[in-house]
């Protein structure tokens, strides 16, 4: 059996460093709720707001974009956004 | 409009039609841009919570009322945020409404078990004089007394208020204000007569037939083929048609057959098909002569949330061949030669009226322009799509016409800001039941209302 597409090896996983970096943009109140939305749309959205959210979150954003626990919030195990 | 320029001309119709029968050319549109494109859903997703549209909402209008408040109480008040409030302190503190009323539908106290009661039915009003104002910023609530009317505000509202928080926990208020009107527009409107046609709630598809005589004469009066040559040369400087929703009436919404049985429905069609084609039938005698823009409203077969989306083009095929049919959101907004249009289909305002001590729809429409927003209340209690990234309701420039449809009369006023702007508010009262539009001058906007009604008193002007 052949697999459709090879699943691209290239990008290491994110360091915990980087994720809890996140988690701390996620609950910081300043830049609105954080549930339903990608960390991408929120960081824009703050942006835009004038509320200048750090430049190395969206950096560190566009850099791991295909990998779910990066792109999104963080969730407890079972809850959805 | 109508009468002054149409007596003298009168004496036409009695005498023989002319051999060649004088023509009456349209004027031309000037300018128009949609300005709508906020109004505009793309992605439509439901999975995200109201919470987000509140806090936009909050984040967007806070710099503007901060400032409103420094002007309005001194550049040296503290403005503080709730978290940070001192007891006795002097203050100023922004944030968003809540009012706390106890007839408010809940759908949780409906389907709650150990409460046992039956849905209460709609009422015409909510409020009660046991109603609370809280306020919330992005932390905190504190609760408002004082020197602020609980039974006029409505929950969505952004303010800001000036007091102190009392020892017992809530706020005591001594003076408050609202974002005010926003900055102005530059007025670019014709130097000539131009009028803008609006109407509302035109009700096809109701059980009676009365309302369908008065809205073939209005049909009749904007083609042109109504009244002696004065009447068709005015009725030839209207520009435009604005249909501010509620085309269908509110009987098309019938839904008994679906506690029917399948088999006893298969045959029956909805009534809103037979009312759709009228309508595509009134749409394309319109169409051939004017630029007509048609919004949806409450009753109409589009999305039930605000803003709603146009009507589909599939549902009017014969109109639909025409450019001069627009299909626009609701709220619409518009630059029609030169002139900013703001409306709306009604629910906005119906909606504010339900959980406020105001009565008149003229007032509530002033207010919502007053308050810096088009509809508060949304999302608590009208449906509205969960923005997450703006609120498009946040008014940020002044509209020259601002008007709501399907009001219960007509009423309109002249409102001058301290900043120069200029605003016509318009209620445009429900056709179906009133047989009244209301024709704005672009050039000095006024504006007058045309009745039509069948028999007895004098129908226009």
């Amino acid at each position: 059996k052949v697999r459709d597409c090879p699943r691209t090896p290239s990008q290491p996983p994110p360091d915990p460093a980087l994720l809890e970096m996140l988690r701390r943009f996620d609950l910081s109140w300043e830049y609105g709720p954080c549930t339903g939305i990608t960390r991408l749309q929120r960081w824009e959205r703050a942006q835009e707001l004038g509320l200048s959210p750090p430049g190395p979150i969206r950096d560190a954003l566009l850099e791991h974009q295909d990998n779910p626990d990066v792109t999104y919030r963080w969730v407890w195990s079972g809850m959805g956004a | 409009m109508f009468s002054e320029q149409a007596a003298p001309t009168a004496q036409g119709l009695l005498a023989p039609p002319l051999a060649e029968p004088p023509t009456f050319p349209r004027v031309p549109v000037l300018g128009y841009s949609d300005c709508s494109q906020p109004f505009q859903l793309g992605e439509r997703s439901f999975s995200r919570q109201y919470a987000h549209i509140y806090a936009v909402r909050l984040a967007g209008m806070r710099p503007g009322l901060e400032q409103r408040a420094q002007s309005r109480w001194g550049n040296d008040i503290v403005l503080r945020k709730l978290s940070e409030l001192q007891a006795g302190e002097k203050c100023c503190i922004v944030g968003t409404l809540f009012k706390a009323m106890q007839l408010q539908p809940s759908i949780l106290q409906e389907i709650s078990e150990e409460h046992n009661l039956v849905p209460q039915p709609p009422l015409p009003k909510y409020i009660q004089p046991s109603d609370e104002l809280i306020l919330e910023d992005e932390l905190q609530r504190i609760k408002l007394e004082g020197a602020i009317d609980v039974q006029k505000l409505v929950t969505g509202t952004i303010l800001a208020v000036y007091g102190s928080e009392q020892d017992d926990g809530k706020f005591l208020v001594e003076d408050l204000c609202f974002a005010d009107l926003p900055p102005p527009l530059p007025w670019t409107g014709p130097s000539s007569d131009r009028f803008v046609l609006l109407a509302s709630g035109l009700g096809l598809g109701s059980v009676s037939g009365e309302a369908l005589l008065s809205t073939q004469l209005l049909v009749d009066v904007v083609t042109g083929q109504l009244g002696a040559e004065g009447e068709q040369s005015c009725a030839a400087h209207i520009t435009r048609v604005i249909l501010a929703g509620n085309l269908l009436s509110q009987n098309t919404q019938s839904r008994d057959t679906i506690n029917k049985a399948k088999y006893l429905t298969k045959k029956t069609q909805a009534a809103s098909v037979e009312a759709v084609k009228m309508l595509d039938e009134i749409l394309l005698q319109l169409c051939t002569s004017v630029p007509v823009d048609v919004m949806p409203g409450e009753f109409d077969p589009t999305n039930y949330t605000l803003p709603q989306q146009p009507l589909h083009h599939c549902m009017l095929p014969l109109a639909s061949a025409y450019t001069t049919l627009r299909l626009v959101t609701n709220p619409y907004q518009a630059n029609l030669d030169g002139v900013r249009f703001l409306g709306t289909s009604g629910q906005n305002i119906s909606d504010i009226f339900k959980y406020s001590s105001m009565d008149d729809y003229l007032e509530i429409l002033e207010w919502t322009l007053l308050a810096g927003h088009i509809s508060p209340t949304a999302p608590d209690t009208l449906g509205c799509y969960p923005f997450y990234k703006s609120d498009p309701f946040i008014l940020t420039e002044c509209p020259h016409v601002y008007f709501c449809g399907n009001a219960p009369h007509f009423q309109s006023k002249l409102l001058q800001g301290k900043e120069g702007q200029q605003v016509l508010l318009v209620t445009v009262p429900d056709f179906s039941a009133t047989q009244t539009a209301c024709l704005v001058n672009l050039r000095d906007l006024t504006c007058q209302p045309i009745t039509f009604s069948g028999f007895g008193t004098d129908s226009e002007d």
